[in-house]
């Protein structure tokens, strides 16, 4: 990673703070260091080859090296849409659109995006391939869209693979067996998803959802921020964020969080808009987004705003390539990205290994 | 539609790839705050206007309960209309005391001791009846958000706060029937789209008995005084609370209604 060679288009403040941001959590540097090393990186920069005894090689990430005393009021600033919040402000006014689209979140997901949501999700499932047994952290998955999915794919697995055995009934051992005529198997064989979300009124449509499509076993709802997770380290096998990282306010402490809470050889999987390759198919997203979904929010949901806060968002979100470099600075490695619909949505994967 | 399309993507064609939209983009950087004609104005483009007008008339017929939906279709198709109902208050002298002073009738503006000090029969009297029996309070109409023009979109939100008192110059309750019949009223007096089309398409949801009730009498005696009476949005409505309904029906030539649309239902 070169961060010297890196360019940003524009944003330039909000992408300085949240590199910021990622120094300050990892160094947690005292004033006078910072300034010493401020100095340091601007000789160092003026002259190349100089090595300056005490400066760690691998701390100078951003271009700008320590952070300047003077920026740091800049730096508690963050975008909500198009707007400029306080990093404070931003929580509050995502947990207030989210509450009040939640009734009619399930049904704006498929006017806006045309049911496609519903494919885009299952082809993260197929790229999990989760077998039974898999312990499975979904965060911000109020609704829970992707928890039922992984449990229907988990079932569906568990039955092939006692229909295989039942194939060759001599492996069977007596215990099995005697399992099946008392029906005390666990058709999950043992997968389990602990679905949280930060928001209240989701969680709340979420649990009348499974009720209401039949899903008893083998998930629970946690009410948890993604950048404090009230979990122990090295607890899950897979973690997932669907169309919910890009409202977090300080993105790469989820990242850290979520590097934290997952086992070693755990996966971690993130669902979310992104940048479109194709100028044709963004320049028709553009108009899309910008001039149809808020008048479909408005019309099906009574709610503009929270709808245009949506479309924004996606626009400010990093683009593949910078989401890859901050999924690999929270330690993550073998970070890849699939484009999905012309990279409307794109799905990250990194391991914790 | 390709024009508008094409209106739509000139100034989009600023925006490329991400981050701040370029200053000649109103839609998005607009509506945080710079750029805003009144508090609650939303910037739209002829698109999203027209998008908006074909959603809520569908969505208004849909569900009659959205009456946010009636609001928005009125907001988007009735620019032309308000114009010349902003200049037709001009010239009339109540109506332009209106435009100069901006009375806003809501609960925290109307004095509601003093309207209930007032006589038997009087306007203001009558109209706290009306309110009081039907449930409803005049803080439940939705603001003013996608017209373009602050003049306007006064003239829109006095319509709407106006609305109450007609319902009691013409002594129609708040059910479907009362509405469609005000409405028939207010579309013969204001021409605005939304009037029309609600009151053209607002019947379809009745019965066959309350709708020929509706068609023989009180809809030609809606639009039959709706053409007598001078425009309702020039009366100072605020300076004639002590004047007695039946004077002020009389001034404005609105006789009784023929039936009791309370029977209907």
């Amino acid at each position: 990673m070169s961060p010297a060679g890196r360019r940003h288009p524009s944003n330039e403040a909000t992408r300085r703070a949240v590199w910021r941001r990622s120094l300050d959590c990892k160094m947690a540097a005292p004033r006078s260091w910072a300034l010493w090393s401020f100095c340091c990186c601007r000789l160092s920069r003026v002259m190349p080859g100089c090595r300056i005894p005490g400066l760690r090689s691998s701390w100078p990430r951003s271009p700008l090296g320590a952070r300047p005393l003077s920026q740091e009021k800049r730096a508690t600033e963050t975008h909500f849409g198009f707007e400029t919040v306080s990093e404070e402000e931003k929580g509050g006014k995502v947990y207030q659109v989210f509450e009040s689209v939640a009734k009619k979140y399930d049904v704006m997901n498929d006017m806006m995006s045309l049911g496609i949501h519903r494919l885009w999700k299952d082809l993260l499932l197929w790229k999990m391939h989760p077998f039974p047994g898999t312990q499975l952290l979904d965060v911000a998955g109020g609704t829970g869209d992707i928890a039922f999915r992984f449990l229907n794919y988990v079932q569906a697995q568990h039955q092939r693979k006692q229909k295989r055995q039942l194939r060759a009934q001599q492996n069977l051992s007596w215990e099995e067996i005697a399992k099946k005529y008392q029906n005390e198997e666990d058709s999950l064989g043992g997968s389990h998803v602990m679905i949280c979300d930060i928001n209240r009124e989701m969680l709340k449509i979420g649990r009348r959802k499974a009720c209401a499509q039949g899903y008893k076993a083998g998930l629970d709802w946690v009410l948890g921020d993604a950048e404090e997770l009230p979990f122990d380290d090295d607890k899950f096998d897979v973690y997932t964020i669907a169309f919910g990282i890009r409202n977090v306010t300080h993105i790469d402490r989820a990242l850290q969080e979520a590097h934290r809470v997952l086992k070693p050889g755990g996966r971690f999987l993130c669902l979310e808009f992104s940048q479109v390759n194709n100028p044709l198919v963004s320049r028709l997203y553009d108009v899309y987004s910008f001039q149809v979904i808020p008048v479909l929010g408005e019309v099906i949901a009574g709610d503009w705003k929270s709808y245009q806060y949506l479309v924004e968002s996606i626009r400010q979100f990093p683009s593949q390539e910078e989401f890859k470099e901050m999924i690999e600075d929270a330690g993550f490695q073998k970070v890849t990205y699939e484009n999905l619909t012309s990279g409307i949505v794109a799905i990250h994967s990194g391991f914790k290994l | 539609m390709a024009t508008l399309l094409r209106g739509a993507l000139r100034p989009l064609r600023a925006f490329q790839g991400r981050g701040q939209p370029a200053a000649d983009v109103p839609l998005r950087a607009t509506s945080h705050g710079t750029g805003l004609l009144y508090p609650e104005h939303i910037p739209t483009s002829l698109l999203q206007k027209a998008l908006l007008a074909a959603g809520s008339a569908v969505m208004a017929l849909y569900d009659p309960y959205r009456h946010d939906m009636v609001a928005v279709l009125g907001e988007t198709t009735g620019r032309r209309t308000l114009k010349f109902l902003r200049d037709q208050m001009k010239r009339d002298p109540e109506g332009a005391q209106i435009l100069q002073e901006r009375p806003r009738i809501s609960m925290s503006t109307l004095d509601l001791e003093k309207l209930r000090s007032l006589p038997e029969g009087s306007f203001g009297c009558e109209y706290l009846r009306f309110l009081d029996v039907n449930r409803v309070s005049p803080d439940t109409r939705a603001p003013t958000r996608f017209v373009d023009d602050e003049e306007l979109a006064y003239v829109i939100q006095r319509y709407r706060e106006v609305h109450d008192m007609v319902h009691t110059l013409l002594g129609m309750p708040t059910n479907i029937p009362g509405e469609i019949v005000v409405k028939w009223f207010e579309a013969v007096q204001t021409g605005l789209p939304m009037c029309v089309l609600s009151a053209l398409f607002g019947p379809i949801r009745l019965s066959a008995q309350s709708l020929q009730v509706l068609v023989s009498e009180l809809i030609p005696w809606a639009v039959q005084n709706g053409r007598r009476a001078p425009c309702l949005l020039h009366l100072y409505y605020e300076r004639r609370w002590e004047q007695p309904l039946r004077a002020l029906r009389q001034e404005l030539g609105i006789t009784e209604p023929p039936v009791r649309v309370k029977d209907l239902v």
